[in-house]
């Protein structure tokens, strides 16, 4: 029995191995000989994006955005809280006032606001406002320290020294403020040698000038005294030499964030 | 299951006024209704190209990667800012891939174009990517107002390497919209043709949703009246 079995498998295997070697001998069917000579190749495509981009580091990211019109900064996302202070959309030098975000959050009515630091006395003041009082959220990866022990600013981007530059800053009675404040603009080409090639305006003010024409912010700047810095000198603001201004001109984008400590 | 609709997703109701301009106020308004994404809608949508509109492979490309960037910078933001963390771990996953291809397609298009390539835009999305609700239903919107764009631009790259990558950004495109509709419960192939769109008319929906703006003015001549 088993003799037979085996001689019907060898039998198989024989006729399945003959059929296979008379294929493969054979030429394919006409209609897929025509199939294989009509295909053309495929297109190479002129770029391909290569590997999908994960978010990068977001450690020394700050998001900033400008008022869109002047709006009443409260202590809570509540439109009905207590006003903390009022922002107007410009600045006194006519640009586009800027806040930094610090949060975000919704009212009871499911409304987007931001949590934003204020440029206004007392320094440090922070509120809320509704999202659509503000534009189009931006952001930077650059951060100014600025020492007043050590008379010495460093610029950082991604947590990286880029600059480091001596500075002068605020005379005994007018120090310069310290905290965390901001860049909100940049002034270029103005007449007034005091003040160097470039002046940065930050959301910092001088407690004491606060009848200073334009509120008494606090300027980053250059200089027509450079022998002055590094030193204590001016009336709150931060005073470099005008090489140093105009390398960090190039490097320190608005909405940069200022610690002053 | 109720379809998503264009009245869903329009903020302050641009895109619904960027289609009257494009086809009328009757046909808006019957749109504002009509499911997103529907035969009824994008027919409605295929508005003729302007007459002679010539347009090279660079402004295609240009408008490709304003688009783009548009894109990747509406997922970066809601991600950066805590928009996507807020999330079921399914719709995280989702707007992360998302993102990430978004940011692959700006920068191959970048290099692609080189010096040619269109300066970067500022975007203000108002409240569409605060919320999980309004970053999803905008999502969906512009990943199917994406796909209907490269259906009607690739045919008219005149290189064919370029009409191929783009073939291939466009299949991509189309399973984000997928994946999106998909995330919301909706029909992830709402219907058997997808319509294409002309590149005049995806420019005028999307300066309609007034997400591109002009950058905040923020240097000035002024004499700084700085404390000195």
């Amino acid at each position: 029995m088993i003799r037979r079995r085996a001689a019907v498998l060898v039998g198989l295997v024989a006729i399945f191995t003959a059929i296979g070697v008379l294929r493969a001998g054979s030429p394919p069917p006409a209609a897929v000989r025509a199939t294989q000579h009509a295909l053309p190749p495929p297109v190479a495509p002129a770029f391909t994006p290569g590997p999908p981009r994960p978010l990068g580091s977001t450690a020394h990211l700050t998001h900033w955005a400008p008022v869109r019109h002047t709006v009443v900064a409260r202590t809570d996302p509540d439109a009905a809280a207590t006003g903390a202070a009022t922002l107007d959309a410009t600045t006194p030098e006519g640009t586009r006032n800027l806040v930094v975000v610090l949060d975000r959050g919704v009212d009871a009515g499911g409304h987007p606001w931001v949590h934003v630091q204020l440029p206004v006395l007392p320094n440090g003041t922070t509120g809320w406002v509704p999202r659509r009082a503000l534009g189009g959220y931006a952001d930077v990866d650059t951060r100014l320290v600025v020492d007043v022990a050590r008379l010495q600013a460093t610029l950082y981007r991604d947590g990286r020294v880029l600059q480091r530059s001596p500075v002068a800053v605020g005379m005994p009675g007018w120090d310069t403020p310290l905290g965390e404040f901001y860049v909100r603009n940049r002034l270029t080409r103005y007449r007034s040698p005091m003040y160097g090639p470039v002046a940065f305006g930050t959301s910092a003010r001088s407690p004491r000038a606060t009848d200073w024409p334009a509120g008494g912010f606090v300027g980053i700047h250059g200089t027509d005294r450079p022998e002055l810095v590094p030193g204590r000198v001016s009336h709150g603001c931060i005073r470099m030499r005008n090489a140093d201004i105009v390398a960090l001109a190039r490097r320190m984008p608005v909405g940069t964030p200022v610690t002053i400590r | 299951m109720r379809e998503l609709t264009l009245k869903d997703v329009d903020r302050d109701e641009a895109l619904t006024e960027a289609v009257a301009e494009l086809c009328g106020s009757s046909r808006a308004e019957f749109l504002r209704t009509a499911a997103l994404g529907s035969a009824a809608m994008l027919g409605a949508l295929a508005t003729p190209a302007p007459a002679s509109a010539a347009v090279s492979d660079v402004d295609i490309l240009n408008f490709g990667l304003l688009f783009e960037r548009l894109q990747a910078t509406f997922y970066t933001q809601a991600d950066e800012l805590g928009t996507v963390a807020s999330m079921s771990a399914a719709k995280q996953r989702w707007a992360e891939t998302l993102g990430a291809h978004e940011r692959a397609h700006v920068r191959i298009i970048k290099q692609v174009l080189g010096p040619r390539a269109g300066p970067r835009p500022a975007f203000d999305f108002g409240d569409a990517n605060e919320t999980d609700a309004a970053f999803t239903k905008t999502a969906v919107a512009m990943e199917d107002l994406t796909v209907a764009l490269l259906t009607g631009v690739t045919p008219q790259v005149h290189d064919r390497g370029l009409t191929a990558a783009l073939m291939g950004l466009l299949t991509v495109e189309a399973r984000h919209a997928a994946w999106a509709r998909n995330i919301i419960h909706e029909t992830p192939a709402p219907q058997a043709f997808d319509e294409p769109r002309t590149l005049h008319s995806v420019r005028g929906t999307i300066a309609r949703t007034r997400f591109v703006v002009a950058r905040p003015k923020t240097g000035s001549h002024r004499t700084p009246g700085y404390t000195g």
